[in-house]
């Protein structure tokens, strides 16, 4: 079976982008802070999100829906009201990382079908067990932390499905653990979902075209005229230490893993995901359709790295990794 | 969020004479713009609702080759643009700044904004919360060009299909596809 090509959503508008770009499923969120990427204007109300899968369904497309924020004390009613909307709108799964969230989703919806988010940073087969076993759990978004090897020895051992991301962000920490954005802002993507809030994010235009960009009053980085930018991340950062300007975590880079589409299934894995939900309707299209090709190609017998350029121009900072698929600082 | 407080630097050109042809008719091209966001928002309301508090901030829209530039309100049925100049210093919530076919591109959602911006062809001061609220309405909005115009059915589908191809090209010829 061909590897399913999974991508973002942060509107209606996008996930139909994607499905006519070639997407066989698309992970969206509603408008509140149960997902990951709750930006202001971005996401879906319950209405739209019926809307969606009824026209994503008539297409041979799949819905799957992130409630991947971890559910805060008194207030876990937002998180079930998300797990009943998605249910309610009938989406093909949806994508959890909190325990208590996971609870609620098997016991209120037990045909519902369980992902385990990346957010729940699973890396290992007895973590991977523990949620097949308690939840019922059918698919797990690796971490990005992982290279091919490992994930090909994890699958070995494990009796679920798994999704790698292949396209876009990289987040280099344990997620749903990096403290980061709350450390300076208050809000974390773990809490409030959001990872350096826009309201914390400042760019200053200075004489003579350098910019610098601040979370919380934090300067980030200052760019050279014409340097390509990152996104105003602290682990993405230019520091300086003991007289030396470096990127202390993470260069901003975004993954492109397209030319190890040929490892990743050869490694087992069901599905392969691009992140951005937060980007729009030109950036999905283009990457969806991408992809698409790139898979059929190897369905073919052919090598999708000769695609590996294509994208280059929408990844942060005009360049692109493997990230830790090809792991190379141990 | 909302506010119209931010300046910016100053020091930006007033535009010259061209700058000045289009100061003094600028009631016409205004009257065509506040009437297409008025006319998007009775037609379609739902859009404006993704704004939140963003609908009544003041954004100033500056393409860098062009003589003048745009104060938006996205105030929905009361929403308005106004034309300005580069160096107008009325508070703002937010500047964005860029080549103007590629700020028509991502009006209508033919080019991708983080792109723009890591490229550095998009600059943004000010309110980023308020700027990336707008960004993400006209993501989900699927306006085009004919809607900014004011074209309404049956020239609308012709008129959009027309500009896309021509942004396209424009794009291509200025290095910002």
């Amino acid at each position: 079976m061909a590897i399913e090509l999974v991508c973002p959503a942060g509107s209606p508008a996008m996930l139909r982008a994607a499905v006519e770009a070639g997407a066989d499923s698309v992970y969206c969120g509603l408008r509140d802070d149960t997902n990951a990427r709750n930006f202001p204007g971005l996401n879906f109300s319950p209405a739209e999100l019926a809307e969606s899968v009824a026209w994503a369904h008539a297409r041979g497309a799949k819905v799957l829906t992130a409630v991947n924020t971890f559910a805060r004390a008194g207030a876990a009613d937002r998180w079930r009201g998300s797990v009943d909307a998605a249910g309610e709108a009938g989406v093909d799964a949806v994508i959890v990382a909190d325990l208590g969230v996971l609870a609620y989703a098997r016991r209120a919806w037990p045909g519902l079908r369980l992902h385990l988010s990346v957010q729940a940073a699973a890396g290992s087969p007895e973590a991977i067990a523990f949620y097949a076993r308690e939840f019922g759990v059918k698919r797990v978004v690796l971490p990005r932390v992982l290279s091919v090897g490992e994930i090909a020895a994890l699958m070995r051992e494990i009796e679920v499905e798994t999704e790698a991301f292949v396209f876009g962000g990289l987040c280099v920490m344990a997620e749903g653990r990096c403290a980061l954005s709350s450390y300076a802002t208050g809000r974390s993507p773990n809490l409030s979902g959001v990872c350096s809030p826009p309201e914390a994010v400042t760019y200053t235009e200075e004489e003579g075209g350098a910019m610098t960009s601040r979370l919380a009053g934090l300067a980030l980085d200052r760019y050279a005229p014409g340097e390509p930018a990152g996104y105003p991340t602290l682990c993405k950062g230019r520091f300086e230490v003991e007289g030396a300007l470096s990127y202390l975590f993470e260069d901003p880079v975004s993954l492109n893993a397209i030319g190890l589409l040929t490892e990743l299934r050869r490694a087992g894995v069901t599905a392969v995901k691009v992140e951005g939900r937060q980007r729009g309707k030109a950036y999905v299209a283009r990457v969806a359709a991408t992809f698409r090709k790139a898979i059929d190609l190897l369905e073919r017998g052919g090598d999708p790295s000769e695609l590996s350029a294509e994208l280059t121009d929408l990844a942060e900072g005009g360049r692109e990794t493997a990230g830790a698929y090809r792991k190379t600082w141990r | 969020m909302g506010g119209a407080a931010w300046r910016g630097r100053t020091g930006r050109s007033a535009g010259g004479a061209a700058a000045d042809l289009l100061m003094a008719f600028r009631a016409a091209p205004e009257r065509v713009l506040t009437g297409a966001v008025r006319g998007v928002a009775a037609r379609r309301p739902e859009v404006f609702e993704r704004l939140g508090d963003a609908r009544r901030a003041d954004f100033v829209i500056a393409p860098t080759d062009f003589p003048v530039a745009f104060r938006l309100r996205p105030d929905g049925r009361t929403g308005e643009v106004k034309v300005v100049r580069h160096d107008d210093d009325a508070p703002c919530a937010a500047r964005i700044t860029g080549p103007l076919v590629l700020l028509l591109s991502l009006l209508d959602g033919s080019a991708d904004a983080d792109a723009a911006f890591f490229s550095r062809r998009v600059r943004i001061e000010g309110d980023t919360d308020a700027t990336v609220a707008l960004h993400n309405t006209l993501e989900a909005a699927e306006l085009s060009l004919a809607d900014v115009l004011g074209v309404r059915p049956p020239l609308r589908e012709p008129v959009t299909r027309g500009a896309s191809a021509a942004l396209a090209v424009l794009r291509r010829h200025a290095g910002v596809a």
